[in-house]
């Protein structure tokens, strides 16, 4: 059930972003409720059985995070072209398992330069992605669009709590 | 008109996603680049609407990516499809910058198909 809450963050904040004229600021404290509710139950209710693996997913996230940014803002490829290439570009180093993970990375590097003045929330972003890849292992499998959600929530996991306006 | 063609692309896209992912051996990350790049070189230059159809049609390629189980026939892929082009077209304004955004509006649009087949699975063994 943890899980479920966790990967529907973005759609709760969609949800309220629809309804933010009827409730002010107060969507951005909903979101940070779930949040800490969900950071209190996760440990608990969430078995994870294999911690070796999330260091690894994590920092393979954090690379496609930033191949994908770089050359999204810095080559000016757009966030489209660039998430495409380096997607391809992991299809060719990455086995199956973790061509999904450098995808989920990049689907976070697809981020607006606007929301990530600086590389370092980014990278936390990329890292969380990773992480959150692995504690909602088999939530959703087999559903299109899971590895956007999972990279959704990473992101903003983070910017709901460092910043970054929402 | 520009939502026409963008449900028009989407199906495209799902046509083309489905037949990727049924009839190659392309892995499912490679089979949503290609479209993606696909979709974004090209729509842009072609349409005024372009960009936002390239995200259409983006969207639709990361719906390609459920498994058979989910989305079994290839009328049940365009009937996603479909829908997702709907939720990107009218959801432009939503999640604007977030990382992810495009793969969320695909996922919600899988379990507005999926959701009732599995309850219907349930309903029947019971």
């Amino acid at each position: 059930m943890c899980r479920h809450a966790l990967i529907l963050l973005p759609l709760v904040v969609a949800a309220l972003e629809l309804v933010r004229p009827l409730f002010d600021h107060g969507g951005s404290w909903v979101c940070l409720a779930l949040i800490a509710i969900v950071f209190v139950l996760a440990p608990k209710r969430c078995n994870l059985d294999d911690w070796p693996r999330v260091l690894p997913s994590a920092l393979i996230s954090t690379g496609g995070t930033l191949a994908t940014f770089l050359l999204a803002n810095h080559l000016n490829l757009g966030p489209l072209v660039a998430s495409a290439v380096v997607g391809l570009l992991g299809t060719t180093v990455f086995k199956e398992h973790n061509q999904l993970v450098w995808y989920l990375g990049a689907f976070v590097g697809m981020s607006s330069a606007l929301r990530f003045p600086s590389l370092g929330l980014l990278i936390t972003a990329g890292l969380l992605g990773g992480v959150l890849w692995e504690v909602l292992n088999e939530t959703w499998n087999g559903v299109g669009g899971r590895l956007g959600t999972v990279a959704a929530t990473a992101v903003l996991v983070v910017l709901l709590t460092f910043g970054g306006g929402l | 008109m520009s939502l026409f063609i963008g449900m028009s692309l989407g199906l495209l896209w799902g046509l083309l996603g489905h037949t990727l992912r049924q009839k190659t051996k392309l892995s499912l990350v490679a089979g949503s680049s290609w479209l993606t790049l696909f979709a974004a070189l090209v729509l842009p230059r072609v349409f005024a609407d372009g960009y936002v159809y390239a995200l259409i049609c983006t969207a639709v390629s990361y719906v390609t990516m459920s498994s058979v189980d989910r989305l079994e026939k290839l009328w049940e892929t365009l009937v996603v499809s479909g829908i997702c082009a709907l939720l990107v077209f009218f959801g432009q304004n939503i999640l604007v910058g977030i990382g992810g955004r495009l793969g969320t509006f695909a996922a919600l649009s899988v379990f507005i198909i999926t959701i009732p087949k599995a309850h219907k699975r349930l309903l029947r063994k019971e």
